[in-house]
């Protein structure tokens, strides 16, 4: 005999609003339904009502958490239409804080995993070292959350003294080695909660569409970082961690490789970044007609922008943003089919899902 | 030649790739969006999204679909003459919920498919249009409108 049971609209994990319809038979679950639009702002649209400037402000409150990318994806988009080009000095800004958001972000979910599998301990871990990467963000930008370090041109604030961040890097480094890989890697308690749960085939990560860490758990070696680089990616050397299981080991896995290889980045562009100015100085871009689409790999995947405007108009004539989980959620429902109930909160958050970017 | 030029050929469309705003536009014409979504499959590119633009009133809507291919950004406007359209999402699962979003947003139809419940939800009629329904400086039943920042 079958049964429903409805999880939601609150996440058993993240408190965020989203709903799921499980179709069970026993422990296991047989079907599911998903429904979002609980937490839909109309962003889109509130974003044809403001300014050059205060539409930068307003995109960078779509996500809680990649902040940041939002913004820099929307000026690499208004960038275009403006014909502006940062200096080399904001593209390697630009890099340092992508990979600081990255970090902080991929901490983050290693901390609500770890606290899902029951080790709350390593849930503060976690904490604390997501902690420190805030306390960098803070540093360079003044803010832990929305940095507001985008501008059309170049950044906001300069990093006055790159080198004096390594120091951070290196204990970050240090502690994810020692303590945070090692335990995800090779306690039988975590292996036994992620190994072959939530398995999205290859095949099913190719129909579905999925990006970021999701993809590369499935053995989609996809990156925009690489395969289309932005600010200055392309003078980095790291490595596209790819996983072929699809499950949520997979998932813990390129994370957290993915957080050595921005450690990597990091150190890259603080100890290259070249000297000189950090904007392009115009006091009021001017837009010629048109559409201008960018993309920027995000800590959870692809984010894209497509940003319309007309000549000498005061707003966006339309923005529309395609964000990491808007594509990857839908798979949920063939990570679910054939799990055991009680692993489908820790199946649901092995995405990093975040319900802000999807409803909008 | 290179994979993205041979496309063209591939697909019977006269017109050239135009690269403009980071974008490799294509004019798909005469393809429908379903024989579109076919090559699309067939060369293994991803889809990423259908951006939807209002356009002044007798010009209708315009649908643009982007697919991703090595890391290229492809662009396909379509012009839609009325509100609707062929569905892909039998072709491309990956579109079930853009195509859900701009059927609410949008009240466009995509032909061939049903829907799910609301996502964006006023009433249960589709087409949430917040560019009619909230245009600045005049309210709507239901939605306040939004005054521009000055």
């Amino acid at each position: 005999m079958s049964y429903k049971i409805p999880m939601g609209p609150y996440h058993p994990a993240l408190e965020e609003p989203y709903k799921l319809d499980m179709i069970c038979e026993g422990e296991t679950v047989i079907d599911v339904n998903l429904h979002i639009g609980f937490n839909f702002r109309g962003i889109e649209h509130l974003a044809e009502t403001r300014n050059y400037i205060q539409v930068i402000a307003l995109m960078e409150r779509v996500c809680g958490i990649c902040s940041n990318i939002h913004t820099l994806t929307l000026c690499q988009a208004m960038e275009q239409l403006t014909g502006l080009t940062p200096p080399p000095r904001a593209q390697y800004i630009r890099v340092v804080m992508a990979e600081l958001e990255r970090l902080h972000s991929h901490v983050l979910w290693a901390g609500i995993a770890a606290k899902l599998m029951g080790f709350k301990t390593m849930f503060m871990t976690c904490f604390e070292l997501r902690e420190q990467v805030m306390d960098v963000l803070s540093a360079i930008s003044g803010n832990r959350v929305n940095y507001s370090m985008n501008r059309i041109g170049g950044v906001n604030r300069d990093i006055e003294d790159p080198l004096a961040l390594l120091p951070m890097i290196d204990k970050l480094e240090r502690e994810m080695v020692r303590t945070v890989i090692p335990i995800f890697t090779t306690s039988t308690t975590a292996r036994s909660r992620c190994a072959g749960i939530g398995v999205l085939t290859h095949e099913k990560a190719v129909s579905c569409g999925v990006v970021g860490p999701t993809a590369r758990a499935s053995g989609l070696p996809q990156d925009l970082r690489r395969a289309a680089p932005y600010a200055a990616y392309a003078e980095m050397e790291f490595e596209v961690p790819v996983q072929p299981d699809g499950d949520v080991r997979a998932r813990l896995l390129v994370r957290a490789l993915e957080i050595m290889e921005s450690c990597k980045i990091l150190r890259q562009a603080l100890t290259k970044m070249p000297p000189g100015e950090f904007h392009t100085g115009e006091a009021k871009p001017a837009f010629t007609t048109g559409t201008a689409t960018a993309r920027v790999e995000a800590p959870r995947g692809e984010v894209m922008y497509s940003v319309s405007w007309i000549k000498d108009a005061r707003n966006p004539a339309r923005v529309h943003v395609r964000t990491p989980t808007f594509a990857n959620m839908p798979a949920i429902r063939w990570m679910v089919v054939g799990a055991r109930l009680a692993d489908t909160p820790l199946i649901q958050a092995s995405i990093d899902p975040c319900y802000s970017c999807t409803d909008r | 030649m290179t994979v993205l030029e041979s496309i063209p050929e591939k697909l019977g469309v006269d017109a050239p790739w135009v690269e403009k705003g980071g974008v490799h536009w294509l004019n798909p014409s005469p393809l429908s969006v379903r024989e579109l979504a076919q090559a699309m499959n067939a060369l293994h590119a991803r889809f990423i999204t259908i951006t939807a633009y209002q356009l002044p009133k007798e010009e209708g809507l315009r649908l643009e679909y982007h697919w991703d291919l090595d890391g290229q950004l492809l662009g396909f406007p379509f012009q839609l003459a009325g509100n609707s359209i062929e569905s892909i999402y039998d072709l491309c699962e990956a579109v079930d919920w853009i195509e859900r979003e701009i059927h609410e947003g949008f009240a466009v139809d995509f032909l061939g498919r049903k829907y799910e419940p609301l996502l964006l939800r006023e009433g249960d009629t589709p087409g949430v249009n917040l560019r009619e329904t909230g245009t600045p400086n005049k309210p709507a039943s239901g939605l306040l409108g939004q005054e521009e920042v000055k």
